[in-house]
């Protein structure tokens, strides 16, 4: 049905004009956005770079810059609402989307003036057949403009019932559940793969930025893989390409590497005790906020016949010999302890000698600039911190990032082990839920749901937040056969209608949404009621 | 050399949009008033029963439910929300629901609701052949069944949805009485099932509506509205009897109307905006007719509060509310008033600036039936307002609303007063009509040309035609005039030249002397305002 389409003439318009670049704050964007820019820079594109965080924020820097900018580049937003409508763009105003939110809206897919879709082509967009959708909308009266179908037209004489009675609404009723395509970040970098003009730097940040995916639970393991696999061919096409110069390490060289690393976060960087403290993988199936599970760590540690030591100090000073088949000797007991995925699939690059960092690395520091709740620091501040964390020329801002993203891990884990012990988490029947309170670690919720997954079925977070309002985040449930596919944010929104209760969708994941304090019990009644 | 490659997304054939070809299901003709004065108003008739029925054999994208408040039953929830209910192929769930065992009857049932429920190609035609719809009617009236009677109805419910064809075999197999029982079912599920199956069936044209209707399913349907019936079940419901006043040819049984209407009313004074906007499309099939049909909703004393919701927020409500007062206003002079005196003038001009184009058409058209009305509501007209907006709708608006105005045009030229036809002029209407003058469609321009005669008639009886015919002239009226008599419409041919000849005749063109010893009724030329004046 889809077809890639490449728009030469595009380059002659790009030529001429500048480029708004409006990118969402997730490491995928971040990526892509490096990328761009690289491409950018070497075609001599002149561009303004305007971090956006959510559909408010999109709005006013469209505003802001419709009228200097005739062409919009929307990295990770857009493309799961009809932007048209919400933008009200002039007629010539176009936007180049390139966006992981699915499923995409469908009057975006199918307007081709204005809106350019940067989706690949057997990418699953989740959206009927244009016949399914416009037919027969000339049997319905008083709607003059295709996508106002429902508003105001004659009921239809007869309805049938349909399945999912709870997420339907109107003819166009694809929007059911959310997930996330391939990367942004994969998708420049084909983009520039197909330009010849991709550099090892951009490889490196599309690994990140497909890391992020997996780490932020968006996709599933199989299109982990998938997309790994792609990924790994680039590599070793770039290392074969460079093959002379890896024989003679540099100070300044970078080599990827494909790596089958443990599941451990930023262990390089900590102390291997510390890590597995603080990984989500490690701490939930141990549950170390039990003593039961404080035990079983210690017997694991045991089982591994690595001296406390060693294990409690930085990892950079462990012994080498206990290093040289570290990674082995953990596999080994951690499948005697159930953790049968304690290796994964990923990369790994080297900056000159010294400095080795695995991709998941990359994205835990990367996140913690980006959501870091230092005081004084505005949100683009934070943006700016985190895409310059990904250029290896600074790497004492990553550096910044890792301790930062540590003291985040480590917070997280005591609120999921506070939330647990004192019993945050209540059983609503349908679904888990947990309110946590003002004066928790303040830290930004926004990877907390993540590490809460994996403890709980299905989950939704309370956050509070100052203005009082809370900020909720649903969580499907985790399972193997786990789709990443997220149908709270539908329930959200019902729930919210049908008590009008004050909200806020403004985040690019419909799943996020801030409410008022006030109505919150109410809210949470709807919701238990809607997904009974 | 600049080598960006965006990737885009094609579709072969369909590069654009569609749009919609909107068939103009309401076709407002007006008679003139020269040729029959006293029914100068004409009902819209209404293409879209035809339309509708024309579209029966292919499946429409069909409106989706939304009503989960109403399902409290747990036993109810057990089977939507889990998706435990196998799917099996036909031949097997012919076999159980064909059973004697009522697990297999169940488990049958509930499979073939579920392949009715998919939204892609639902297997109707297969189960009325495979001769299911007699056990599922059957099932209808198993009372200690409750799962499979709500099975049943589900899916007897979703064949009804399907074309004429699929309703009529849900029909000839005996459901209408059996869903009209089941409307009494304690269990709440199953009756408001009940609720949407009839709706379908009420839905499908006059003759089932009918056929429900003597059967008794209003006083049924109307028994379950009490004050702590879900709104969800409401809603069913509203659409349901929404479906029952639904149709023409032949109206609804006046007795029938009658039951509704206090029940409607009762609805219309919820907050949900489902239930307003149905139960305001209910209002608006009843006022779709002649002037007692009007009376009989007029009579009820709704029209204040459907003047009301015609500046509701949401445009599902606004839309039949305003359809609703623009029948009402295209009755008698009573009728009109009753609409006037409810403040319908003063909400008009919001909704003829109303950002959707086809709110501002039916608006306009509203207007230009009150402009239809005596004196006395033209008056009411011009003091709250109505001009400037329709001066502008006559400038710049979309063509389908630039023709109602231009009829709101004629209809107030040929019943207002001399003073009124002079106010409207110099409120830029004349100017606006005459650069209409230039539109393809015959109608209109009859129209324009009528109204263009009407305002000589209006300065004949102030002696000013000579100052019209100048200012006519001046705004490019006597060429676009002239350009007339070359019409291919030999009606639009004979109106041109009788205008002409009657006011533009040679002689009488000469300089015009501003007689300033007379200071009542003088029409000036050449001002800035380019309009005549007292």
């Amino acid at each position: 049905l889809f077809y890639m389409l490449y728009l030469t003439n595009v380059k002659h318009v790009l030529c001429f004009q500048r480029v708004a670049l409006l990118v969402a704050s997730d490491i995928d964007a971040l990526c892509a956005c490096k990328i761009l820019q690289a491409l950018f820079h070497c075609d001599q594109v002149q561009y303004t770079l305007v971090p956006v965080t959510g559909w408010q924020d999109l709005g006013t820097a469209f505003l802001e810059h419709k009228e200097q900018f005739r062409y919009f580049v929307l990295i990770n937003c857009g493309a799961n609402v009809d932007l048209l409508e919400m933008l009200q763009p002039d007629d010539d105003s176009v936007f180049f989307i390139c966006d992981t939110h699915r499923p995409v809206d469908v009057v975006n897919v199918y307007n081709e003036t204005q809106i350019k879709l940067l989706i690949k082509q057997d990418d699953d967009l989740g959206v009927p057949p244009y016949d399914d959708i416009f037919r027969d909308e000339d049997d319905e009266e008083g709607g003059d403009s295709g996508n106002e179908s429902d508003e105001g037209s004659e009921p239809s004489g007869k309805r049938r019932r349909f399945d999912e009675v709870l997420f339907c609404r109107g003819s166009v009723c694809h929007v059911q559940y959310e997930y996330h395509g391939t990367s942004a970040s994969m998708m420049f970098f084909e983009l520039a793969w197909v330009l010849t003009k991709d550099t090892k730097d951009m490889l490196w940040w599309a690994v990140i930025g497909l890391t992020d995916q997996w780490v932020h639970d968006k996709i599933t393991h199989m299109k982990y893989v998938t997309d790994i696999a792609t990924m790994q061919r680039h590599v070793s096409r770039h290392n074969h390409r460079n093959e002379d110069e890896e024989n003679s390490l540099s100070i300044d060289c970078m080599r990827i590497s494909f790596e089958y690393d443990l599941r451990l976060t930023l262990y390089q960087h900590w102390s291997l005790y510390e890590s597995i403290c603080n990984s989500c993988y490690t701490s939930c199936n141990f549950k170390l906020w039990t003593l039961n599970g404080q035990k079983k760590l210690q017997e694991f540690l045991a089982d591994m016949g690595l001296p406390l030591k060693q294990v409690r100090q930085k990892f950079n000073s462990m012994d080498m010999s206990i290093k040289e088949n570290l990674r082995d000797v953990i596999e080994e007991s951690s499948n005697k302890y159930g953790l049968k995925d304690i290796r994964i699939q990923t990369f790994g690059v080297h900056f000159g000698f010294k400095n080795r960092f695995l991709a998941s690395d990359m994205v835990h520091a990367t996140a913690a600039l980006l959501e870091s709740t230092e005081k004084d620091e505005s949100d683009s501040d934070n943006f700016i911190k985190a895409l310059d964390s990904l250029s290896r020329s600074n790497l004492e801002r990553l550096h910044s990032g890792i301790e930062l993203a540590k003291r985040k891990l480590m917070a997280i884990q005591q609120t999921v082990a506070s939330c647990i012990c004192t019993n945050l988490i209540l059983s609503q029947g349908p679904f888990l839920y947990c309110y946590l309170m003002e004066g928790t670690p303040d830290v930004k919720l926004f990877s907390k749901p993540i590490a809460l997954t994996l403890v709980t079925l299905s989950l939704m977070v309370f956050f509070d937040v100052e203005k009082g309002t809370v900020i909720v985040v649903g969580i499907p449930p985790e399972s193997e056969t786990s789709d990443k596919k997220n149908f709270f944010g539908r329930a959200f929104e019902k729930a919210a209608e049908s008590t009008s209760s004050r909200t806020l969708h403004d985040n690019f994941d419909t799943s996020i949404i801030e409410l008022k304090t006030d109505d919150r019990s109410k809210f949470l009644d709807a919701l238990i009621t809607l997904l009974s | 050399m600049f080598p960006y490659i965006f990737i885009g997304l094609s579709q072969a054939e369909k590069s654009t949009m569609p749009t919609k070809n909107v068939v103009e299901e309401r076709i407002s003709k007006f008679k003139n008033k020269g040729k029959d004065p006293a029914k100068l108003r004409e009902k819209r008739i209404s293409v879209c029963v035809e339309l509708r029925k024309a579209h029966k054999d292919e499946s429409f994208l069909k409106r989706r439910n939304i009503t989960l408040s109403s399902l409290p039953d747990e036993e109810a929830l057990d089977y939507i929300s889990n998706d435990m209910v196998a799917v099996l192929p036909l031949d097997e769930i012919i076999k159980d629901v064909n059973s004697d065992c009522k697990e297999s009857q169940t488990r049958g049932c509930q499979a073939a609701r579920k392949l009715l429920s998919q939204e892609r190609n639902p297997p109707m035609k297969e189960i009325i052949d495979a001769g299911l719809l007699s056990r599922f009617v059957s099932f209808l009236g198993m009372d200690d069944e409750p799962t499979l009677q709500f099975e049943a109805a589900w899916a007897l419910t979703n064949i009804a949805s399907g074309t004429t064809w699929h309703t009529q075999q849900v029909v000839e197999h005996g459901a209408v009485p059996a869903f009209i029982a089941l409307l009494a079912s304690p269990m709440l599920h199953i009756s408001e099932q009940a609720v949407w199956a009839l709706g379908n069936i009420a839905g499908d044209g006059a003759a089932y509506r009918d056929i429900l209707i003597e059967c008794n399913v209003i006083p049924a349907l109307l028994a379950r509205i009490c004050p702590d019936t879900p709104v969800g079940y409401l809603r069913n419901l509203t659409w349901t009897l929404s479906n029952l006043c639904r149709n023409k040819n032949p109206f609804p049984p006046l007795s029938a109307v009658m039951q509704v209407l206090p029940s409607l009313i009762q609805l219309l004074h919820l907050g949900d905006k489902d239930i307003l906007s149905d139960a305001c499309w209910a209002i608006s099939y009843l006022s779709d007719g002649d002037n007692d049909r009007i009376d009989v909703v007029v009579k009820t004393g709704i029209v204040s509060r459907l003047v009301e919701l015609m500046s509701h927020e949401e445009l599902s409500v606004m839309t039949p509310a305003l359809r609703s007062i623009g029948n009402i206003v295209s009755g008698s002079d009573l009728q009109t008033q009753a609409a006037v005196d409810a403040g319908v003038l003063k909400v008009l001009p919001q909704l003829m600036r109303h950002s959707k184009a086809s709110v501002q058409k039916e608006a306009t058209w509203a207007l230009s039936n009150i402009a239809a009305g005596p004196c006395r509501q033209i008056q009411q007209l011009i003091t709250c307002g109505l001009l400037p907006p329709l001066v502008e709708q006559l400038r710049n608006g979309d063509f389908k609303t630039q023709r109602e105005a231009v009829w709101a045009v004629t209809n107030f030229t040929s019943g207002g007063t001399v003073e009124q036809v002079v106010h409207l002029v110099q409120s830029g209407a004349l100017e606006a009509i005459i650069n209409l003058l230039q539109v393809k469609d015959t109608k209109v321009i009859l129209v324009i040309l009528d109204a263009i005669n009407n305002i000589f008639m209006a300065a004949e009886k102030l002696g000013e035609t000579e100052k019209l015919s100048l200012l006519v002239e001046e705004l490019g009226g006597l060429d676009r005039i002239e350009m007339l008599q070359n019409h291919d419409n030999e009606t639009v041919y004979q109106a041109a030249r009788t205008l002409i000849e009657k006011y533009f005749s040679d002689d009488d063109v000469v300089g015009v002397k501003v007689d300033s010893t007379d200071d009542s009724f003088v029409f000036k030329t050449s001002d800035v305002q380019r309009t005549f004046e007292f």
